[in-house]
């Protein structure tokens, strides 16, 4: 029976995959650039976020291209699977030779793709949506050669507004439980890191496991700190059972959800009136005039509107990519083309749109040796010395129908939070 | 602690029941059954399906009992369920099992219920929906029992241990005092033996998987009633089933339910001395210790 067991569990960890590639072209007239991109295109969130890369190399082509040449994207699945992101992006970069790769979306993937392929092989990388603070702490280490870019906020952002929360609403003492996963795991070291700062005493800190059949255990261990809120780095799923069990065994009804948290089967399963002091925080969208012109702009070329994630974030990637590669000229390498991003973020340097007449006209100015700041998707991008971006911050709430917006913290708030902790 | 240890019993009790229905297929029919903690699905969806069916016919019977969030519309719908699930397991054998049990070995049985594990899990997840779902929106809140040290525990969850005890016991007495019990125990020991004295063997397998999909069931539902009801479920719960029915010997009706606790309150206790993180491991470490100590469980016997 010990031989079947065995068997058995061998064939439980058996997965099948597959792979898929698919390529994007754009026309060639002269000269033709190619550049990479390491999307999740396989799930259904992913397509758009690749889509809308793709409608930015557009622009750019229509505008005459970037560095003399016309831009090809070559676009490759990662199944948001480590091993198989790392495959395509060393495709990407041995067989088609590019000096830039957008991508990839999880930072799971992110990671060992800058790690073992664009930093050896001395290539940018700019992702639209990797949000864990691991690349920070590698770029502080100087690891990533300054070659990683974001143009998503890191996670530091949700737990500093988080900590804010908790110092707003006078809440002395958290638990915090979160998901043991790569992700909550940053989420929970953060927080914890951002409570005490804000003089937020933390009375405990609880992994959840994906798939256990009961929560109670962990539940109870949170509650035996007798804590005056909860903080929640968790998703739906066990984020409901966890929830209705602390509720069940007394917990507070004080809480502080992460953005996974902003679901409609959790506050239906958890129950409206149990919600009245849960907040919940986000990055949110910059409340200005470029950002809305992007809206317009994607309604009209796709139908849609763009509310899936890191769509804005993969615009303004594949847009800040490419007036790098301008900015750095024909035949530019990685480190020239990461070394130029300054020259179109400078916050002194003429503005331009999000399109093909920005592009356009960011090419004379460049041309000209002057430096431009590029008002994007996600508002006027600002890389820090790290490569990564800020981004303003909502406080929101479940509402009757809908989420309901406490609070915005316009960027320059956001800001003063995060210098604070 | 003794907070835990009291968690530790109360969840056992839903395990206890699976294990039960799982190592009399595993002793009976002789081969590991993996689909088996996916009739627990089948018996909270049945539930699930039944009990508003059950409340349309009288608005009454949407109250819940006491102070129980359980309503007596689904708790009437538990015998339903049970009964539903029995009979999916002897179809199960029937268009599955039986034909592979003709030609195959063990292993290929072992892989069937794979199989079938699979397809069930999915088809539940096809017609219900991937998200959780539960019996009542409504929120148990547990009652305190003590405040030093503080101890708390849901009315549903002492009478979902109640309701278990119940059952075990109704099964005991069935195997210890019947005649039907005898032939059932007599199938396990020996089944040629057992047919030459006149049990009919059909009868005494399809018993089995009757009596395994009915406690199954109820374990689903009282699973559903004291976390959620989401197709995943079965899967969550087939390594704690396993360990519990392994760690008390295949075969042993007793066993599994010394099992099934065992590993419930290790798996509450586990959070005093290791990291939240590690407690999934918990099982398996169990699973490693029994065979290493006791190769054939707490009250297995050695087989051929």
């Amino acid at each position: 029976m010990k031989k079947l067991l065995l068997g058995g569990a061998a064939l439980m960890a058996l997965s099948v995959g597959f792979t898929g590639v698919t390529t994007g072209s754009a026309q060639a007239q002269q000269c033709t650039t190619k550049i990479g991109a390491v999307l999740p295109t396989s799930v259904d969130w992913g397509r758009p976020i690749a889509e809308v890369a793709q409608f930015a190399v557009d622009q750019v082509n229509a505008a005459g291209g970037a560095g003399g040449c016309q831009i090809e994207m070559v676009l490759r699945d990662t199944q948001v699977d480590p091993k198989v992101g790392v495959d395509a992006a060393r495709a990407l970069v041995d067989l088609d030779g590019v000096e830039v790769l957008l991508g990839a979306v999880s930072s799971g993937v992110s990671m060992p793709i800058l790690t073992s392929v664009t930093v050896p092989s001395e290539t940018m990388m700019m992702s639209c949506c990797s949000s864990s603070t691991a690349f920070t702490n590698l770029a502080e280490q100087g690891e990533t050669k300054g070659l990683f870019f974001r143009t998503f906020a890191t996670t530091g952002v949700q737990a500093a507004v988080g900590a804010k929360v908790a110092a707003d609403q006078g809440w002395g003492k958290v638990a915090i439980l979160y998901k043991n996963d790569d992700w909550g795991q940053d989420m929970a070291r953060i927080i914890a890191a951002d409570f005490a700062e804000a003089g937020v005493e933390v009375t405990g800190s609880v992994a959840l496991n994906d798939a256990q059949p009961s929560y109670r255990a962990e539940v109870a261990q949170a509650l035996s700190g007798q804590p005056d809120a909860i903080y929640l780095a968790l998703y739906p799923a066990e984020g409901t059972m966890a929830v209705r069990e602390w509720i069940g065994l007394g917990g507070t009804q004080n809480m502080i959800m992460a953005n996974s948290l902003k679901s409609d089967e959790f506050k239906e399963n958890v129950g409206l009136q149990y919600l009245a002091h849960a907040y919940g925080t986000d990055t949110a969208s910059p409340r200005a005039e470029s950002a809305d012109a992007f809206v317009e702009a994607y309604r009209a070329r796709f139908e849609a509107e763009p509310t899936g994630p890191g769509l804005a974030n993969s615009y303004d990637a594949a847009m800040l990519a490419l007036l790098a590669m301008e900015a750095a000229g024909e035949g530019a390498t990685g480190p020239q083309i990461a070394a130029a991003i300054p020259r179109v973020t400078d916050p002194e340097g003429t503005p331009i749109t999000a399109d093909t007449a920005g592009f356009a006209q960011a090419k004379e100015v460049l041309a000209g040796g002057g430096t431009v700041m590029y008002q994007g998707a996600t508002g006027n991008v600002r890389f820090d010395a790290n490569g990564d971006v800020s981004a303003p911050a909502v406080i929101w709430k479940f509402g009757e129908s809908t989420i309901e917006e406490v609070q915005y913290l316009p960027l320059e708030e956001v800001n003063a939070i995060m210098s604070d902790g | 602690m003794i907070q835990h240890l009291i968690d530790g019993v109360l969840v056992g009790a839903i395990i206890s029941l699976g294990a039960i229905g799982l190592t009399m297929v595993m002793h009976i029919l002789r081969f590991a059954n993996f689909s088996h903690a996916e009739l627990l699905s089948v018996g909270a969806y049945a539930a699930f399906v039944l009990g508003p069916l059950i409340a349309g016919l009288s608005g009454a019977l949407e109250a819940g009992i006491g102070p129980l969030s359980l309503s007596w519309a689904v708790a009437l719908a538990v015998p339903l369920a049970m009964a539903i699930t029995g009979a999916t397991a002897v179809l199960l054998d029937r268009i599955v099992f039986q034909r592979v049990r003709a030609k195959g070995g063990e292993l290929s049985m072992v892989f069937a219920s794979f199989g079938v594990a699979l397809v069930m899990r999915n088809v539940i997840g096809l017609i219900f929906g991937l998200s959780p779902h539960l019996y009542s929106r409504d929120i148990a809140f547990a009652q305190i029992i003590s405040y030093d040290p503080l101890i708390m525990v849901k009315p549903d969850q002492v009478a979902v241990l109640v309701l278990a005890l119940i059952l075990m016991l109704a099964l005991h007495l069935l195997l210890s005092r019947t005649t039907f019990g005898y032939s059932l125990r007599a199938v396990a020991e020996n089944p040629d033996l057992a047919q030459v004295t006149g049990v009919d063997l059909k009868a005494a397998i399809r018993a089995v998987w009757l009596i395994g999909g009915a406690l199954a069931a109820a374990a689903g539902v009282f699973y559903g009633l004291t976390n959620q009801i989401i197709p995943v479920m079965g899967r969550d719960l087939v390594l704690p089933i396993f360990a519990a029915t392994i760690a008390g010997g295949i075969g042993s009706v007793y066993g599994a339910v010394l099992g099934g606790f065992l590993v419930g309150i290790a798996g509450n206790l586990a959070l005093l001395v290791l990291p939240p993180g590690y407690t999934p491991s918990l099982p398996f470490v169990i699973i490693i210790a029994v065979l290493l100590l006791r190769p054939h469980g707490l009250f297995g016997e050695a087989r051929a």
